[in-house]
């Protein structure tokens, strides 16, 4: 038994060096603030910048896409310090083309997503498929080297600053999984309408996309015909493991500040018992996430992976990160109520915002009802649920 | 190979020796002493089968943390996680013998034993010949501050005065380590039972597979041959066994969870009300999600507490409060919604789902309760944020 995370050697001092003085210097300013989560700017503005930020660093030698794995590390806890996007939009679409891509494909859009130039979004749910992603509605029809697309996708995160999205719809008239086909849409096709969503957040991170009898050349299909399905719970387990963000987040460090700096009955709360029970849990859990990361890695470096395993961490993950951010706005006494822009916010609101946002998690990539499902059904063998409308 | 790589060793999993050893135990008690052997012993005084013991010494359950030259060995490096690997099986089989205090003695012996207690025990406990329990307290805890019993030095001998509680099957122990104070600290002493002035009275307990002792100390002589290591510098001694004590009471909780896990999903597959099987409605379908979940969180978090206690490492302490705390408690919520998800028939005493919820209430109490553990987590987390 082992887990080895090797120390980065101190060769590649210089290349942290660097790229620290690279963010001094370059850093761009936004007029959007990042918030916890995968958020949006507001200005159009700020997603030139962005763009151009994100190339800057590719060109650079110092993106998050490094083929050297310690310079990879370095990037992603140096970028990630800086609380400024550096992967933008969803490019969940990656794993798609990796896998299941034509040669095309993958030349045509893998380094244009590494270095910025394509933001994607991803258009799967629909206003009556969100969990139960069978039931999806928009139709793809073959009209001689083209499939025409008409639908409605819904909760498609930066949408409105996408250049491509990463397409789920039906071909022919069957039900459940037959017929799902995966496409690449170029997001400025003739008939492609984007309407910004406002969530509980009062922030634009999501979209309602219309697509109204697009036309979409049957060579931006990926994969087969049919197999849109099998495409999609690849890089949806994908996004199961990897919504919380590479790094790990230490949780428990976040309520000791916040406990260290209120107080209590006239006293820190951090000497409070109940208070520090309740980050001797959170520290536990949020042990336990990383030690689970460990299993389900060898698990797959031996071809051992289960059907349980995304869906188990995504719950995990997203019910701890909502139990902290919750705990967070009451350790704060009444300050807990104030939000940003208000001057006696704490931290100008991250944790209310985290607290808002922290539903987001525990909805998005399958709510954790269905996740819940798919462990019983799939993990368990239990028996399924009844369908309504079969 | 790392430095090209960047990717360290992850091989976050029993190895194929320890895999074996497990298989072994399992066939061993499945056949040698299966759950219904525990249950014919529920309400006896005692819950110990010596033969069994020695077969199952045979097949390695203490030799790991026993040194070669005195009749152990460890099927890797790590004999911690051999012994976590053993554990799991026992909890499986909610098998009742000391394990878990003979390997806590084994190793007490042989890290801080002179050579005269290594030659005299060691040999013993592997072959199964010397089962050895650990007075650690008063009240289920290893603290220091908790120790019952006092040691006055007489000449260059000690005498033992006072109450140890807690010591599993001490009544057919051969051999007790007792964690005392004298004058100068904490101290360990190994007493051969049975010994003139110590008396032993099995505990009234809530754990049916289990029993649990509490031992008399009145005027005990210990020669100072007896004495582990020096007089009044235990503390490090039994911190360590504390962290070993922590690991496999873990190891065992999972086995045990895993086990009475299995049961209750095989039973929402067969129970059958309103014409459908019970574990086809979200209530009990969700519920034995939660379980999945919390077991698997456990297994990690034990696995991860043996590992770091094996090799030592940096967060040793962290991750041992993390087993501590969360493992026992995610065996005793399995254990106690499995009672629930069997409704009635959970209720009475011929189905083994109360075995397991009250195994996994005393491990508890035992070596540190939850709380207990998630305090320590605590310090050590305010530790790094000041770092």
């Amino acid at each position: 038994m082992d887990v080895d995370i090797p120390e980065i050697p101190s060769r590649y001092d210089a290349y942290r060096q660097g790229l620290r003085e690279f963010i001094a210097a370059n850093l761009p300013q936004l007029a959007f603030k990042q918030r916890s989560g995968l958020r949006a700017p507001e200005d159009p503005e700020d997603v030139a910048k962005l763009r151009r930020w994100v190339r800057s660093l590719h060109d650079a030698g110092y993106g998050a896409d490094r083929d050297d794995p310690f310079e990879a590390r370095i990037s992603v806890e140096e970028l990630d310090r800086t609380r400024v996007p550096y992967v933008l939009g969803n490019p969940l679409v990656v794993g798609a083309i990796v896998h299941f891509g034509t040669e095309r494909q993958r030349a045509a859009y893998l380094p244009a997503i590494a270095s910025g130039e394509h933001i994607w979004t991803q258009l799967f749910s629909e206003p009556d498929a969100g969990s139960d992603l069978t039931s999806l509605k928009t139709r793809a029809v073959l009209d001689g080297d083209c499939y025409v697309v008409s639908g409605q996708k819904v909760w498609s995160t930066w949408a409105q600053f996408s250049d491509f999205g990463y397409l789920l719809a039906r071909i022919g008239s069957g039900t459940g999984r037959d017929g799902i086909t995966a496409f690449i849409l170029d997001m400025d096709s003739e008939g492609v309408t984007t309407r910004p969503l406002r969530e509980i957040t009062g922030t634009t991170d999501f979209n309602e996309v219309f697509l109204d009898s697009v036309r979409i050349p049957a060579d931006n299909m990926i994969g087969e015909p049919g197999s849109g399905w099998k495409v999609a719970q690849a890089s949806l387990a994908h996004e199961r493991v990897t919504l919380p963000g590479e790094k790990e987040r230490d949780l428990a460090g976040v309520l000791v500040r916040v406990a260290r700096d209120h107080r209590r009955r006239g006293r820190p709360a951090i000497e409070d018992g109940a208070v520090r029970q309740q980050i001797g849990r959170v520290a536990a859990r949020n042990r336990m996430e990383r030690y689970l990361g460990h299993q389900i890695e060898t698990r797959a470096a031996k071809g051992q992976t289960n059907e349980w395993a995304a869906p188990l961490v995504k719950i995990w993950f997203s019910e701890q990160n909502l139990e902290v951010a919750d705990y967070a706005l009451r350790l704060l006494g009444g300050r807990g109520a104030l939000v940003e822009g208000e001057p006696l916010a704490y931290q100008d609101g991250y944790l209310q915002d985290a607290f808002l946002y922290a539903r987001s998690w525990t909805i998005a990539g399958g709510s954790n009802e269905i996740l819940r499902n798919v462990i019983g059904e799939r993990g368990l063998e239990l028996p399924r649920e009844p369908r309504g409308d079969r | 190979m790392f430095a090209s790589s960047g990717k360290g060793a992850m091989d976050f999993a029993y190895n194929d020796d320890q895999g074996l050893l497990r298989q072994v135990t399992r066939r061993f008690l499945e056949e040698r002493h299966p759950i219904a052997s525990v249950r014919a012993r529920l309400e006896a005084e005692s819950t110990f089968d010596r033969g069994v013991w020695r077969e199952g010494a045979q097949l390695g359950w203490v030799a790991p943390l026993v040194p070669e030259r005195y009749g152990g060995g460890s099927v890797s490096d790590q004999p911690v996680v051999d012994l976590a690997a053993v554990a799991e099986e026992l909890g499986r089989a909610l098998y009742p013998g000391p394990f878990l205090t003979t390997n806590v003695v084994a190793d007490a012996v042989a890290v801080f034993g002179d050579e005269q207690q290594r030659q005299e025990f060691l040999g013993a406990i592997a072959r199964g010949d010397c089962v050895a329990t650990w007075g650690a307290a008063v009240d289920g805890s290893a603290d220091a501050a908790a120790i019952g019993v006092e040691a006055s030095p007489a000449q260059s001998d000690l005498r033992l005065d006072g109450v140890a509680r807690f010591a599993h099957d001490a009544h057919e122990a051969d051999l007790l380590l007792v964690s005392c104070s004298a004058p100068s600290g904490p101290t360990l002493a190994l007493v051969p039972l049975p010994a003139t002035g110590v008396s032993i009275r099995v505990l009234g307990g809530l754990d049916l597979t289990r029993r649990f002792c509490e031992i008399r100390f009145e005027g005990v002589h210990v020669p100072s041959r007896q004495v582990l290591g020096a007089v009044g510098a235990a503390g490090r001694a039994i911190e360590r066994a504390c962290c070993l004590a922590t690991v496999l009471q873990a190891a065992e909780a999972v086995g045990a969870a895993e086990r009475v896990f299995e049961i209750t999903v095989q039973y929402a597959k067969d129970r059958r009300q309103f014409g459908r099987a019970i574990g086809g409605f979200q209530a009990i379908k969700h519920r034995l999600a939660d379980l999945l979940i919390e077991l698997e969180g456990a297994r990690a978090a034990s696995w991860y507490a043996a590992l770091a206690v094996a090799d030592d490492r940096p967060d040793r302490d962290e991750a041992v409060a993390v087993a501590g705390s969360a493992v026992r408690d995610a065996f005793a919520f399995i254990a106690g919604e499995s009672v629930q998800i069997h409704g009635g028939i959970g209720f009475t005493w011929e189905h083994d789902a109360h075995l397991f919820m009250r195994r996994a209430k005393v491990d508890q109490l035992l070596f540190g309760d939850p709380e207990w553990h998630r305090e320590q987590l605590c310090c050590l987390v305010e530790a790094e944020a000041s770092a």
